[in-house]
């Protein structure tokens, strides 16, 4: 409950802050441009309003999420405030934790606002609305596309984990250094293709240091499916279990991220 | 100085003990987890080239969303430019573009079919014949397309459709349009339950048709039959379906028709009365009544007017409307096959090719060629060059069909060397002319070997061989220059 608290504070903090807000305004703005690519053949003003739309997602939540969480535990001991809170009967576990789990709501907030935005835009570009179609007739009669809200809930995941690495690193680094390692870790992570065909490569210490990235680096391009749902008429096998397992994998590596920043956040004076 | 060991909380230290296990197991299962999402993964990146491939040409503000794995965001903008560049007509920057995008997406099903469609037929000359080196990277950028997109039946059905159209390879066609037919349906696909539209068997009719494989056109064309009725069940007034249900009908009777006519003499109606199968029908006139094929007695006559300059004519005694195709290449000539590379859609600036076909009019054909203007396209850098004049029955109209028939059955020459019989089994139809006699077609008097395949192709074909000097006017094209190579 303690950390829960300490959530809720987090997410209002959170919200006050106009970087937030500008990057939620400019993305919705950026979601909202899609269709001026009405100039191209219908299929393909489909294709690239979805592709930049889930891009525009990804980007701004990366974004959101990175400037949100680099600070959430750094600003507490530069204003001092830590200090209250931990003279207050909570373990620093669970300070981490509520760091945490406010952080994830924010990613969340503004994932889910993005994403409802980008549907309604599918919706209207194509949908005729008429007496008998309306957004909820839409939404009940299962036309939305699912593809398109895979993309969107994975990317949620992915931000997830992103917001767990930063949490991590912002309990032993300074917000400039947190946010290049992160972002640099992202980039990596996103290499996955990458990364998993050196881990056959002829040579041993290719093979070494490219199975070491690729296993023990949280793997961020996991959960870039776009190319196969944008395009309607690839057919993924396994799709749901693909799906599961990546879910899977990103809370159990925040949560090992996750533990290892109470670890060090516990060994830590403030 | 005395170390000094820090000494933390006993409630911190046993946190420590435990969560750290804790964290190792974690990470291994996460460990665990990327090994089962690896197998799954490769299927969402099929076909794509690594980004560091990709990146080498890609700009900078183009850079990071493939870097953030939004490679086909990235491809989306660039397609976006290369519509800028199609309609400022600047040709040239679209194929790196192409090359770009289909590495980043390799599903991008319409990349493949424009930049194949530009690069066959939007390079062309002054005379606005199209760049024929660009015909075989065109070819291999849809196979790769083809290769990375199974299940999509467009990019199979346009390389049909250039093999077809383009290049009149009608085996290679076939084998396209099979492949496009065959695709598994897929249920999001608005042709479900089929893989491919309706249109793709039609087109595969017409395909065996253009082969003189009639037969096998009448079962595609009742395939599609069929199809469209069951489709008209289920929306009896769809007007697209009504229509090509008619056309199919219209198709199967006109196909019935034409072997009747064509090879029969028997069963031919009013409009045609003859006692003659069609194709051996004797010329109007003669008072020799004994069926036999007709001579086109063919002339061809190839002079350089002015350096890199033909002026190609002659005399090819049939009815208007025949094309008489001309070829000259280098003598060597090899298609160009593309790499992966990013330039790989550029082509060899010392090759030389040019194809285009003449109309003949009142038994004469005649045009200038002036490959002069167009020195990129026309180098004329090798020693010596192939010129090919030649009169396929199977590109031809209707109306010469019906003569000549669509193997070419009743196509002859006064000048035997003149005609080509095509050795390929692959290319022989399957038609046989009623009366003349035994299992085995018989043509001109002689028995031809392809006994499980009906009539080879049979067509009219003069080659020459010519040098640099004869193309830059130096020495005068004879017909001593005419060699029997085919």
């Amino acid at each position: 409950m303690v950390a829960i608290a300490i959530a809720r504070q987090t997410v209002r903090e959170a919200l006050r802050r106009r970087v937030f807000w500008i990057f939620l305004i400019v993305a919705v703005f950026l979601i909202g441009l899609g269709p001026v690519l009405g100039f191209l053949t219908p299929k393909e003003s489909q294709t690239i309003m979805r592709s930049l739309g889930l891009a525009v997602i990804l980007l701004a939540g990366l974004f959101i999420t990175i400037v949100t969480c680099i600070y959430l535990i750094p600003v507490e001991i530069e204003r001092r405030t830590i200090y209250t809170v931990l003279s207050k009967p909570v373990q620093r576990y669970e300070f981490v934790l509520g760091k945490f789990l406010g952080g994830f709501a924010i990613v969340f907030l503004s994932v889910a606002a993005m994403g409802a935005v980008f549907l309604a835009l599918i919706y209207f570009q194509t949908t005729t609305v008429g007496p008998d179609q309306g957004l909820l007739r839409w939404i009940v009669s299962g036309k939305v596309p699912m593809e398109m809200v895979k993309g969107v809930v994975l990317t949620f995941f992915q931000m997830m984990l992103l917001a767990a690495l930063t949490i991590f690193f912002s309990t032993f680094a300074t917000p400039v250094l947190n946010f290049f390692m992160s972002f640099g870790i992202f980039m990596v992570g996103n290499l996955s293709s990458v990364t998993e065909s050196l881990t056959t490569s002829r040579n041993g210490l290719t093979r070494t240091v490219g199975t070491i990235i690729h296993y023990m680096l949280p793997n961020f391009g996991n959960f870039n499916i776009q190319n196969a749902i944008i395009r309607p008429t690839t057919e993924i096998t396994n799709e749901r279990v693909f799906i599961f397992n990546n879910i899977v994998y990103a809370i159990v590596y925040s949560a090992v991220l996750l533990i290892l920043a109470v670890i060090i956040f516990d060994r830590r004076e403030v | 100085m005395a170390n000094v060991t820090k000494k933390y909380p006993a409630n911190t230290q046993r946190r420590r003990m435990t969560m750290l296990p804790i964290a190792l197991v974690g990470l291994v299962l996460a460990a665990f987890m990327q090994g089962r999402i690896d197998p799954d993964a490769k299927q969402f990146h099929e076909g794509e080239i690594g980004i560091s491939g990709a990146a080498g040409g890609l700009n900078n503000e183009f850079l990071l969303l493939p870097l953030l794995g939004f490679r086909q965001a990235a491809a989306g903008l660039l397609w976006v430019r290369c519509d800028e560049f199609f309609h400022s007509g600047d040709y040239d920057a679209i194929l790196p573009l192409v090359r770009l995008i289909t590495w980043l997406d390799p599903h991008a099903d319409n990349v493949y079919i424009t930049g194949a469609w530009h690069l066959a037929y939007n390079f062309t000359d002054a005379s606005e014949r199209s760049d024929r080196r660009y015909v075989a990277p065109s070819q291999s950028l849809l196979e790769e397309g083809v290769a990375n997109n199974m299940d999509i039946p467009d990019i199979k059905f346009e390389l049909g459709w250039q093999r077809y159209d383009k290049i009149k390879d009608f085996i290679g066609a076939e084998e396209a349009f099979k492949k496009t037919v065959e695709t598994k349906p897929n249920s999001k696909g608005d042709d479900f339950p089929y893989g491919a539209p309706l249109k793709t068997l039609h087109i595969l009719a017409h395909t065996y048709e253009k082969q003189g494989r009639i037969p096998e056109a009448l079962i595609e064309w009742q395939k599609a039959l069929d199809r469209s009725a069951e489709m008209l069940k289920r929306k009896p007034d769809d007007y697209s379906t009504k229509s090509l249900h008619e056309a199919e009908r219209r198709n199967y009777a006109e196909n019935l028709q034409r072997v009747r006519n064509r090879y029969s003499a028997t069963g031919h109606d009013s409009v045609n009365p003859s006692p003659y199968p069609e194709v051996l029908e004797p010329p109007p006139g003669s008072a020799d009544k004994t069926p036999r094929p007709w001579d086109v007695a063919f002339v061809p006559e190839v002079q350089i007017v002015r350096p890199r300059v033909f002026k190609i004519g002659g005399q090819f005694n049939s009815q208007d409307g025949a094309r008489i195709d001309v070829r000259i290449t280098d003598w060597d000539y090899q298609d160009h096959k593309i790499t992966r590379t990013l330039n790989d859609f550029s082509v060899d600036p010392a090759q030389t090719i040019l194809m285009d076909s003449i109309s003949v009019r009142k038994n004469r054909f005649e045009r200038e060629m002036d490959m002069s203007k167009d020195p990129k396209m026309y180098s004329f850098s090798q020693p010596t060059y192939r010129v090919v004049l030649s009169y396929n029955p199977r590109n031809t109209a209707p109306h010469l069909l019906d003569r000549f028939g669509w193997s070419g059955e009743g196509l002859t020459d006064v000048d035997k060397s003149h005609l080509y019989m095509n050795p390929d089994p692959d290319l022989a139809g399957t038609t046989y002319i009623e009366g003349q006699g035994g299992k085995l077609p018989v043509w001109d008097g002689q028995t031809i070997p392809f006994p499980n395949h009906g009539q080879p192709l049979r067509m009219i074909r003069v080659t020459y061989k010519i040098t640099r000097e004869q193309v830059l006017n130096q020495k005068p094209i004879t017909e001593k220059d005419i060699v029997s190579v085919q």
